[in-house]
């Protein structure tokens, strides 16, 4: 009897201690950034760990998913189609839908989704997530305050840095900056494949122990952060708990600020 | 009075200079699906492109249409049945050359 009780103990004291090791992160992908021109583009929705395309998590139906394109905001809930993402160990409940990009500009796209009860720490989590587009080069909106409940307003525009640059943003907590506030970084290492919806199974880089999967940064006292980009590709940043509810169904609520950004090669 | 006509000149070039070295023009154009093109114009830092003259060639130079982007920096003309390229001329050396062949839907 002890002795289970300590293996029980042991099994959950190792879950604890890997959780932070792997981040949930939103995502809101699309395979390019910095398009040439409009067209039609894809998107999928998943709730996952990108770094290693591990554990996918049941997406709820989300409170709200909308475009931002000159000023002007489009409702874009009503074009979500529930698909079963296949990471590498599991599948899990996302969403896909398509939107076409007219003209010249950006578009950011902001996804509230239903928060979610993970059960190894006994909270919900609500990343509220952007994913900014351009196409032609014509910045129109890559800089604007969604007015999101917790956002990382970008200093750099999130779909053109070179690899080797940086990337820097302020985290907010209803428009106002959170200093100190804690963000995680991860890298994108399994290309997600549109048409099969699950991740590649190469990983493009490898992590030489778990810091490197899950960074942990900080901003400043200003709220704000900045990070070196070593890789092509999308790096997703995610300021935890920064939001202003704190609470969910009688449980702690950890509402987290994503922002997605893509860096490529000179 | 003479130095003062000469800075008022450098000050005219400077701004007029401007855009011409610290932004990109940009020109996107796509096929409406009804007969006409729609062109977007812009500049890199975001600026709008009113006002700026607008070209619909013929491959041998012949100009077909003749116009202005619009307060929302657009362009809109009707398909021209021939092979065609539109030009953003936003400028000497500031004008963006697209080929018809490459505008679609």
């Amino acid at each position: 009897m002890k002795a289970k009780n300590l293996i029980t103990a042991g099994i959950a004291g190792l879950i604890m201690a890997a959780t932070p090791a792997f981040a949930h992160f939103q995502m809101i992908h699309t395979p390019e950034a910095a398009m040439k021109k409009g067209g039609t583009i894809d998107m999928k929705l998943v709730f996952t760990h990108p770094f290693e395309a591990g554990h996918t998590m049941d997406m709820g139906t989300p409170e709200s998913f909308t475009v931002l394109h000159k000023e002007k905001t489009k409702d874009l809930s009503s074009t979500l189609k529930p698909v079963t993402w296949q990471s590498l160990s599991n599948s899990g409940q996302a969403y896909e839908t398509s939107y076409k990009l007219r003209g010249m500009g950006d578009w950011i796209f902001s996804l509230t989704p239903a928060p979610y009860y993970e059960a190894s720490e006994d909270v919900y989590i609500q990343q509220i997530t952007k994913t900014v587009i351009n196409v032609g080069g014509s910045p129109t909106d890559w800089d604007a305050e969604v007015g999101l409940p917790a956002e990382i307003v970008p200093l750099d525009k999130p779909y053109a840095i070179w690899t080797g640059s940086t990337f820097r943003g302020i985290v907010t907590s209803n428009g106002k900056p959170v200093p100190f506030a804690e963000v995680e970084v991860e890298y994108m290492n399994h290309e997600p494949m549109m048409d099969s919806n699950c991740f590649a199974k190469e990983a493009k880089a490898r992590a030489p122990q778990d810091s490197f999967i899950t960074m942990g940064i900080k901003a400043n006292a200003f709220g704000e952060f900045s990070f070196g980009i070593p890789k092509a590709g999308w790096w997703g940043f995610c300021a935890l708990g920064v939001g202003p509810v704190k609470e969910y169904n009688g449980k702690e609520l950890s509402q987290d600020a994503v922002i997605w950004i893509n860096a490529q090669d000179m | 009075m003479i130095k003062n006509g000469l800075i008022a000149t450098l000050l005219i070039s400077l701004f007029t200079a401007v855009p011409a070295l610290a932004h990109t023009p940009l020109c996107s154009c796509w096929d409406e699906g009804d007969g006409t093109i729609t062109c977007e114009g812009g500049f890199s830092d975001g600026s709008s492109a009113q006002g700026v003259i607008m070209y619909v060639n013929e491959k041998n130079g012949t100009t077909l249409v003749k116009g202005q982007m619009n307060e929302f920096s657009e362009f809109s003309f009707k398909k021209p049945a021939q092979a065609y390229t539109v030009i953003f001329d936003a400028g000497e050396g500031h004008a963006v050359e697209v080929d018809g062949e490459e505008i679609t839907e």
